[in-house]
């Protein structure tokens, strides 16, 4: 071809352009994925949230949608919620954020100024959440949410406005440890850490994880940190396998969980225990992968076999409506949501104020256990593990709770 | 880090570097012979991807097997697209067809997510998981099997290009495409072929990718991404630049996994990419163009 020049060019000019229309064009896409929603009629009660829908974390956005929309259809058939004494329906509506949290802040931005929210739910995973969030506390509307854990959370300033229900990820990070121990789990206390370098990674697997190693006599061999969206680990596993490590503690959401499972198999390496935090959860984990997925442990904070009231029939009627396994993103989500309509019916307004003063005085039990926010705006939930067995997620540890038995090691 | 370790990493990025040189060869020919930076490319390969998981989930049809009718089924899918959406544009200037095709990457995006929802798949087979060991030298199974297929595909279509009547009006339209058209060769017609032969490049490419790692419906921007990168190492449009380009990115990635952690890849991808972009902007191996 004798036109390099002025393909050279074309090409040039062509990245340049692409790189410039990248951002316009990505934020003409959003709206054209997000709902046609009119203006709310005038007798409704308008709640929202920004949802990923859409890339890496669709995952665990599918499972929250059902859950805040379940709990707003349980109050519309009830008959809605009292405003000054007159009964209104409530309508939920929901953006999907693509997993980017600049689209979480614009949408919840929209919910608020263009969509009229009363109030707001969250979306998931702290960098998604605590985007939205501050968009909420800057505009001083109400949002209940879970998904985000605790210290994450709380990380990033003191909240007026926003309110959490999930678990202390440092608790979580001692979970497999203490199963471990409590367990009497034997390995060659040789130790692999992985984790993404989202907020709740940095914490878990660049600070906790180490020090935890090292307080329960484990030599961290290999510890890498990875961008979010990363789906390359031939590096660390090989390292990991070299060192001969028996233990993998990991934290990252799904997609990597699943390429880093598949190239640790392709690498011959086979650890005898393994944690995949975050990204093991939703059942999809286990479908991509298969057997593979056989004996990975994950921390859970629910599981349909918790006593608390309407656990068993939540998941069962997730599986009615969809057809597919739950997860235990149903339960939280279905909580905040619960814990905001609760509340927006005790303020009886749709004052902000009035709403935020009566999710402050949350005492009572939900499907995810007993829900009473700290001054930091926090309600811990219980941890258990849970592991993947036959393509089943079941409670292994504590022994209170379990539904099934520990599987180890890892089959090969 | 041991020699063993060190030798397993580089030879791993380099296979893997050559599969990707596919999707890659796709992404260049269209820019080579059409000037249309493709920004959908990265949506037919996850097109291919979900197409092999469908035909073993539906069919029983393993994704080896089906790759050429995948790599079909894509060509077939893309040549209207290019014939009746980007043809009447490339008159028009580069911006035209290039916001198309990235409105077309969008819709491609939610048309994956209304269809298959946004989990995340991978195709499961077993062969696709196993290692391959040579004495201390450990390489995924895969990565060998889809360098084999990636070289032999790109061997195919250098003699499409250079022995086939195909590829005389094909080489002329890239070349000159007024005095081509003068000459009698239908250029529209040649740039719709060109189009679907880069689909099925990359769609035969995603199933690859599909075996060996995980995909979701957004998956596809990191891939042209990566593959921007082998295509302006391996040259315009130069075919067994391509491919490379591609091993030579995956063994520089593959360094600097084991340098500076695996974390680091796809930074080493894009400063290589922007510096050579700098520096030679037609590509590092740019003579001996199609």
């Amino acid at each position: 071809m004798n036109h390099t020049h002025q393909g050279t060019s074309v090409f040039a000019r062509s990245a340049a352009l692409a790189s410039s229309i990248f951002g316009i064009l990505a934020v003409a896409g959003a709206a054209l994925t997000a709902p046609a929603t009119a203006a709310s009629a005038a007798d409704e009660v308008v709640i929202g949230a920004p949802l990923p829908l859409n890339g890496p974390l669709a995952g665990f956005g599918s499972f929250d949608q059902w859950g805040y929309q379940h709990a707003v259809d349980e109050v519309n058939k009830a008959g809605g919620v009292t405003i000054d004494g007159k009964k209104r329906m409530v309508k939920l509506i929901i953006r999907d954020d693509k997993t980017d949290p600049n689209v979480s802040a614009s949408n919840v931005e929209t919910l608020i100024s263009r969509d009229h929210v009363t109030a707001l739910l969250g979306s998931c995973t702290p960098m998604l959440v605590n985007a939205g969030a501050l968009v909420a506390e800057r505009h001083k509307v109400p949002m209940v949410t879970g998904c985000d854990p605790l210290g994450a959370f709380t990380s990033v300033r003191k909240w007026n406005w926003v309110w959490d229900i999930f678990f202390d990820e440092r608790e979580l990070a001692s979970l497999a440890f203490k199963t471990m121990k409590d367990l009497g789990i034997k390995t060659d206390n040789k130790m692999a850490i992985m984790a993404d370098n989202g907020p709740d990674g940095l914490i878990v697997g660049g600070k906790v994880w180490p020090m935890l190693a090292k307080e329960n006599g484990y030599e961290v061999v290999a510890n890498g940190s990875f961008p979010v969206d990363n789906t390359q680990f031939t590096s660390i596993v090989a390292q990991a396998k070299n060192a001969g490590a028996d233990v993998v503690m990991s934290d990252f959401v799904t997609p990597p969980a699943v390429a880093l499972r598949k190239q640790m198999k392709e690498g011959g390496y086979s650890p005898k225990l393994m944690v995949i935090e975050k990204g093991a959860e939703p059942v999809q984990f286990a479908e991509a992968l298969g057997p593979l997925a056989e004996g990975i442990l994950v921390g859970g904070y629910w599981d349909p076999s918790f006593p608390y009231p309407g656990a068993a029939d939540l998941e069962k009627q997730f599986e009615k409506d969809t057809g597919k396994s739950g997860s235990q993103h149903i339960a939280d989500s279905y909580a905040a949501a619960k814990v905001l309509l609760d509340a927006i019916e005790a303020a009886g307004s749709t004052d902000p104020a009035k709403i935020n003063a009566a999710i402050a005085k949350t005492d009572k039990t939900y499907v995810v256990g007993p829900v009473k926010f700290s001054p930091e705006h926090t309600s811990k939930l219980e941890l258990v593990e849970d592991q993947w067995q036959n393509g089943k997620s079941v409670v292994v540890w504590p022994a209170n709770r379990a539904t099934g038995k520990f599987e180890f090691p890892i089959p090969n | 880090m041991s020699g063993a370790v060190l030798v397993s990493n580089l030879i791993s990025g380099v296979l893997l570097g050559g599969d990707l040189a596919l999707t890659a060869l796709g992404l260049s020919l269209v820019l080579g012979v059409m000037r249309v930076v493709n920004l959908a490319h990265g949506e037919f390969l996850i097109g291919g991807a979900y197409l092999g998981m469908f035909m073993l989930q539906l069919f029983g049809i393993d994704p080896l097997v089906g790759l050429l009718l995948i790599g079909l089924i894509l060509a077939v899918l893309a040549y209207p697209i290019q014939k009746f959406l980007l043809s009447p544009l490339i008159e028009k200037g580069v911006e035209a067809p290039m916001m198309t095709a990235f409105g077309l990457s969008v819709i491609l995006q939610n048309v994956y997510t209304i269809l298959f929802s946004g989990d995340t798949r991978s195709i499961e087979r077993s062969y696709a998981t196993e290692p391959l060991v040579i004495g201390s030298v450990t390489v995924a199974q895969i990565y060998v099997i889809g360098f084999a297929i990636s070289v032999v595909i790109i061997v195919l279509v250098h003699l499409l290009v250079s022995r086939t009547g195909f590829g005389r009006d094909l080489r002329a339209a890239a070349t000159d495409p007024t005095a081509a058209g003068i000459m009698g060769v239908d250029v529209k017609r040649v740039y719709a072929l060109t189009f679907a032969l880069g689909a099925a490049c990359a769609g035969v490419g995603g199933t690859l990718i599909g075996l060996a790692f995980s995909f979701t419906p957004t998956s596809g921007s990191g891939y042209l991404l990566t593959n921007f990168a082998i295509m302006v190492l391996g040259g315009l449009g130069n075919i067994f630049g391509t491919l490379i380009g591609g091993m030579l990115l995956g063994f520089l990635q593959s360094l600097g996994g084991v340098t500076l952690g695996d974390g680091y890849r796809e930074l080493v991808g894009l400063v290589i990419f922007l510096g050579v972009l700098a520096v030679k902007p037609q590509g590092l191996l740019s003579r001996g163009r199609i």
